[in-house]
């Protein structure tokens, strides 16, 4: 399963998490009707599985943690220091294009979209882009539907932005459409050829670079580059950083949080 | 649908949470009364007095020795000034949860009426805290801490032998007990409980009591952190030789010393063997 991992989505197995990957394909194994894991993992390595199901294996392989708001201080950063700066830098071309990598089900794209309507009123009547995007369709549909369980708005997201900007549907509560035509979800493997991108002014891919070999990091964070401006801004995992694996970057620290912008000792590929 | 994969369905957890049959209504105003703060005890008296069952094992409550009461009391007004709001509401809950929440849950280790004794430990952790510490605890904490594990009531069904080994797996590998059913779960069981206190439409102070309950430090009021440290002193009011770590600054942040939390859990110890027939501890 490592190498299956490996070579589909470049996600590094760590040994000793085994239970992890037995307790996320046993029920699939199970529903394909296997007897055993061990059984469906040799049915995955010959090769006769379809397209279909190896996409479900590598969804379920996918940590796919995330909740709105996720570790506050990012989005306090966004909020008080680079939204500011950037409007500002942007007020010309009257466009902000934000790109949420390994966007899961869109907490942190819908997160963003709502800083935004909170915080910059004076944006509404500017082109306002949110790219979120993700290997998994399971979790990009999801994120497009914009609906998300009591347990999954428990997560990080104070009352009254539920109440303002989702609505009960069933057992479900669905993003209302004013924030949903803010973010257009789209499906992007990191480690496969990028499509094209359009340049970004503020980029998100946290939490997701810690999964990676060194090389698959590096390759990422020079593309990521290629993707931003001069002012543009690179928000990381609290545990991840560009140190070791690209001097392109420049670290600026505002409080709990680091930001990354394009140094001067970049190279563009 | 939920688009995550593992080894339980989180939408069929989230619906057996919400089959859980309601609280009665004079509970749940009762609690909205209370989270406001500025409410006024003949309120809360008025609302009991409607409840006729409730105002029986009210006036009990009030009138037990462990009240040392001086004069016999007989209305819902005189119980509620005697007992105060805060333990009223974790009564009336209690005769509601106290029945459902006696039974084993294997899942959790947990033998016949082990859930509730802890339950009510931590409750009577949290009302002792509300007397020591400087910063003012509000008053549906002692109901929070009664609820904080009622996660694992509905949790335990679910837990197979199968899930069982994979959490022992992943602390075997260094994660705590919580962390093992986040990764494994992607639920844990304070998550559940808060879906629980919000199905009973107890109010979001209750609710994120109950979710942050072993990690106060992601939300910012005072009745998590309240909810930790009952919790930890339940475990040595239940084992008095255990020894209990709370966590960086959240003695700090309660305003109570190392000190003054051994002593609080020494005199816990007596009161609870005096309350706990009152709750139906077995």
């Amino acid at each position: 399963m490592a190498e299956f991992a490996r070579t589909n989505a470049a996600i590094v197995l760590e040994s000793g998490k085994e239970y992890l990957v037995e307790s996320r394909l046993s029920p699939i194994a199970r529903q394909q009707g296997h007897e055993s894991l061990d059984a469906f993992v040799e049915h995955l390595r010959s090769g006769r599985a379809p397209a279909d199901l190896r996409q479900i294996v590598l969804d379920a392989l996918t940590t796919n943690e995330t909740s709105f708001f996720r570790d506050f201080h990012p989005f306090e950063t966004l909020k008080k220091e680079i939204l500011p700066r950037i409007v500002q830098e942007r007020a010309a071309m009257r466009k902000l294009t934000v790109w949420s990598a390994a966007s899961s089900t869109g907490q942190e794209a819908y997160t963003i979209a709502m800083v935004i309507r909170e915080h910059f009123p004076q944006l509404r009547d500017w082109t306002v882009n949110i790219i979120g995007t993700d290997l998994s369709s399971a979790v990009l549909k999801q994120a497009q539907d914009g609906r998300y369980s009591q347990l999954e708005v428990n997560r990080g997201l104070p009352a009254p932005l539920l109440i303002k900007y989702f609505a009960k549907d069933g057992d479900r509560w669905k993003v209302k459409d004013d924030l949903r035509k803010m973010v257009d979800f789209r499906p992007m493997n990191l480690v496969q050829p990028w499509p094209v991108l359009p340049p970004f002014d503020v980029i998100f891919i946290r939490n997701v670079m810690i999964y990676f070999d060194v090389e698959t990091k590096k390759g990422i964070l020079r593309k990521m580059r290629a993707c931003m401006m001069p002012h543009s801004v690179l928000f990381l995992g609290t545990a991840e950083t560009t140190v070791n694996l690209d001097v392109g970057f420049d670290q600026v620290s505002y409080g709990n949080t680091a930001v990354y912008r394009v140094g001067a000792a970049a190279k563009k590929p | 649908m939920n688009a995550t994969y593992g080894p339980i369905d989180l939408d069929d957890l989230i619906t057996n949470a919400n089959e859980l049959a309601p609280l009665p209504a004079s509970t749940v105003r009762l609690a909205s009364l209370i989270s406001r703060h500025d409410y006024d005890l003949h309120e809360a008296a008025e609302i009991v007095s409607y409840d006729q069952a409730l105002t029986m094992k009210l006036l009990r409550a009030a009138n037990s020795a462990a009240e040392a009461a001086e004069s016999r009391i007989t209305t819902a007004d005189d119980a509620v000034f005697r007992l105060g709001a805060a333990q009223v509401l974790t009564l009336c809950v209690a005769s509601s949860v106290g029945p459902i929440a006696q039974g084993a849950v294997p899942g959790y280790g947990l033998a016949e009426g082990g859930l509730w004794r802890h339950s009510v430990a931590a409750a009577r952790a949290s009302e002792a805290l509300a007397s020591a510490c400087r910063t003012p605890i509000p008053p549906e904490t002692f109901t929070a801490a009664l609820l904080h594990d009622i996660g694992k009531l509905v949790m335990g069904r679910f837990l197979s032998a199968e899930i069982l080994d994979w959490l022992d797996r992943a602390r075997g590998i260094g994660f705590t007990a919580l962390e093992a059913e986040t990764q494994v779960l992607q639920v844990h069981h304070g998550e559940l409980g808060g879906i629980i206190a919000q199905h009973w439409g107890l109010p979001m102070s209750i609710v994120h009591g109950i979710v942050h309950h072993h990690h106060p430090e992601e939300h910012p009021e005072v009745i998590c952190d309240a909810v930790c440290l009952a919790n930890l002193a339940a475990k040595r009011i239940e084992a008095p030789n255990a020894v209990i770590t709370p966590q960086a600054g959240l003695l700090e942040r309660l305003g109570l010393s190392a000190v003054e939390l051994d002593e609080l859990c020494d005199k816990s110890i007596a009161r609870f063997d005096e309350v706990k027939g009152r709750f139906g501890v077995r």
